[in-house]
């Protein structure tokens, strides 16, 4: 857990005054989004412990605010791109619960046919969920080098990943190949202080590891509160810019903690309970619920109304998926090549 | 007639990707050295000055980064043709051809295609030892989601590459060093080879031999030198590893009864395991003698001029395997 005086602040008006800039459907908005959120990972949780989901399951529990500020600020029509933690993007990018349910239960009516499951969710916008721990970015870098190479300059390519990847030399590559070749990417470390059982500082040697790494490369590096969602907004606001005015890429490390373990077959063990106590009690929704009450923006009954909302939509999505038809064995073997389009090539 | 120009098997893959890029502004070539060196082999000589740095594109020495950033590209709007300088230098970017590149179709529910071409030479050069001269068919053929093309001479090499570019998957395209500078007779108009046909290069009854890539040419060799000896031998070229085309294969044996395979690669879960095993269940009554097969012995590839002729097949190891079978 970092400790709350290390947490470092974006915004550098008064709390209530930034949180006044911001329009207050936005604030709605994000709100319930967080709540779909995280009312999606929790049924899903308790689907997979029912048995109705398998394989791997990676919660966004703990961290929804930075996702959700990044989407609001930036727009869907970008490139996406994110680890396997990836529910909730694609909850975001407009996947709906129902889709994104059927492919965890592994039905035909899933997001990608229940051919990817929990790992890789989809949009038109997003590339993926993908499985293999940084795996993802050069991927994103090539997404930023397509909006280069076609001339999109309104557009930018957002890649999230966990602090465990930035150990990975995919990392170095593509952030090295970016600055480079001025690719209007932004690189999101969500440090979540875990790569599975493995503490940061015995993974990295960096305190602030995007202000520490960025330079290296000759880029902006900022960190921010990836556990308040007023803080996550203003530092996207700001990098957004930046990027869109520079095109070039930036590096940024959103300070956060997720509530579960790795994934939903890790205990999480060596976090004490204490120290988990102490990270809920940063939970970016309840300190969005008190910002926005404080400024009567919205009522206890309220929010109780947008969380049964939020509750019942995934509620729904859990009977479509078990409602829904397994996929056919007769198409096992669709898919593995796209058709091709062009004529006497095969 | 149709007018024909001799040209290296070099240029014929540059008049490929030339025509392509020509054809489809989406298309560009990256990789290192490919522009400002003119190419480590000089394969994309002169690109660069007709074409212009946004599509002919140096890279740093970083295969990982700019494979997966080509692959990214691919599924963005985009159609690269990677150089690896080595095919060799691919296991450094391994994770994204096998991760992402040969299963993003199938896991995404085909919302997202990789329309890439990864090509340059593969396996032995003259005396590159061992971490340069590994044939790497057998290791990325076990993939489901690959095309692996690797044409033996100039005209499959133009045909077949702007195949690959116009193809919506992604493909490795194995050449090898030593045959850049083949010459041969090519047309001079536009043409296509298609993917996934292999090729009978020589006619002939008494026994089949079947390779790919530069063994094609020691094959022909060898068939030759049979022929003198009254032996006749039909030469099959696979063009393409995957997808195999096990009839024009079998179709073969159905009439010479005898199969050798000849790969460049290791035996141990080579190319030849696999086509050998596959004529067996296709066609396992017509063969009227054991399989054999002739490839690089359980080695790296030593340094040595001597030892590096012991472990790769040879026009006199491949006549050895015809006489094992008995004609």
């Amino acid at each position: 857990m970092v400790a709350k005086d290390l947490v470092p602040r974006f915004y550098k008006n008064e709390r209530k005054d930034f949180l006044a800039s911001i329009p207050k459907e936005l604030l709605l908005d994000a709100l319930k989004r967080m709540l779909l959120i995280r009312n999606f990972e929790t049924r899903a949780e308790a689907a997979y412990q029912q048995g109705k989901v398998g394989g791997f399951f990676h919660s966004y529990i703990g961290q929804e605010a930075i996702q959700t500020a990044a989407y609001q600020v930036i727009g869907k029509d970008n490139w996406w791109i994110t680890s396997y933690r990836c529910h909730a993007l694609a909850l975001l990018l407009g996947a709906t619960p129902d889709e994104l349910m059927a492919e965890l239960f592994g039905r035909v009516t899933g997001n990608a046919k229940g051919r990817g499951g929990s790992m890789h969710f989809y949009t038109d916008r997003l590339l993926g969920g993908f499985g293999i721990v940084g795996g993802q970015i050069p991927i994103a870098t090539g997404a930023a080098f397509s909006l280069k190479y076609l001339d999109q300059k309104s557009k930018v390519a957002v890649c999230f990943m966990g602090e465990g990847a930035v150990a990975q030399g995919s990392f170095h590559e593509s952030l090295n190949l970016a600055s480079l070749w001025n690719l209007p990417c932004i690189y999101v470390i969500e440090n979540n202080q875990w790569g599975m059982g493995t503490a940061v500082n015995r993974a990295l040697t960096n305190k602030r590891i995007a202000e520490e790494k960025a330079p290296g490369y000759n880029m902006k590096g900022y960190t921010f509160d990836g556990m308040d969602y007023l803080d996550c907004f203003a530092a996207f606001q700001h990098v957004y810019r930046e990027v869109l005015e520079t095109g070039r890429p930036v590096l940024i490390e959103a300070l956060t903690e997720r509530f579960k373990g790795h994934s939903i077959s890790d205990p999480a063990l060596y976090r004490t309970k204490d120290e988990l106590k102490a990270c809920m009690s940063r939970d970016p929704i309840l300190q969005m619920k008190t910002d926005l009450i404080e400024a009567k923006i919205l009522t206890e009954e309220q929010y109780k109304a947008i969380d049964k909302e939020c509750r019942e939509t995934v509620l729904k999505a859990i009977t479509f998926a078990e409602d829904s038809p397994w996929p056919s064995p007769d198409t096992l073997g669709e898919d593995v090549f796209a058709p091709e389009t062009e004529e006497g090539i095969r | 007639m149709t007018s024909t120009q001799l040209i290296e098997l070099r240029e014929a893959l540059r008049q490929a990707m030339d025509e392509e890029m020509e054809r489809d502004s989406r298309v560009f070539i990256m990789g290192e050295e490919v522009a400002e060196y003119n190419g480590a082999y000089k394969v994309t000589k002169g690109m660069l000055a007709k074409w212009g740095p946004k599509r002919v594109i140096d890279t740093p020495i970083a295969e990982l980064g700019f494979g997966g950033l080509a692959i990214g590209a691919a599924m963005t709007g985009l159609r690269p043709i990677v150089e690896f300088m080595s095919f060799n230098f691919s296991f450094v970017g391994a994770d994204q051809i096998i991760s992402n590149a040969a299963k993003m179709y199938y896991m995404s529910g085909n919302r997202y295609s990789v329309p890439i071409v990864f090509r340059g030479p593969n396996g032995a050069a003259a005396q590159v030892s061992s971490q340069h001269s590994h044939c790497v068919e057998s290791i990325y053929g076990v993939l489901p989601g690959l095309i692996i093309v690797a044409p033996s001479n100039a005209y499959d090499a133009k045909g077949l590459l702007k195949s690959s570019i116009r193809s919506n998957n992604p493909v490795l395209f194995l050449e090898s060093e030593l045959s850049y500078g083949d010459k041969m007779e090519i047309p001079t108009e536009e043409y296509l080879v298609p993917i996934g046909k292999a090729n009978v290069v020589q006619e002939g009854n008494d026994v089949t031999l079947i390779s790919h890539s530069r063994m094609v040419n020691l094959c022909k060799q060898a068939a030759l030198e049979l022929l003198a000896q009254g032996i006749s031998v039909e030469v099959i070229d696979l063009r393409s590893i995957r997808p195999l085309d096990i009839e024009t294969v079998a179709r073969s044996i159905r009439k010479t009864h005898r199969a050798v395979l000849v790969e460049e690669g290791h035996f141990f879960a080579g190319i030849t395991a696999e086509v050998g095993f596959e004529i067996m269940e296709v066609c396992f009554d017509d063969l009227d003698a054991p399989i054999v097969r002739v490839c690089q012995r359980d080695t790296p590839m030593p340094y040595s001029k001597v030892l590096e002729v012991e472990t790769m097949p040879t026009v006199p190891r491949i006549i050895a395997a015809i006489k094992q079978t008995k004609i």
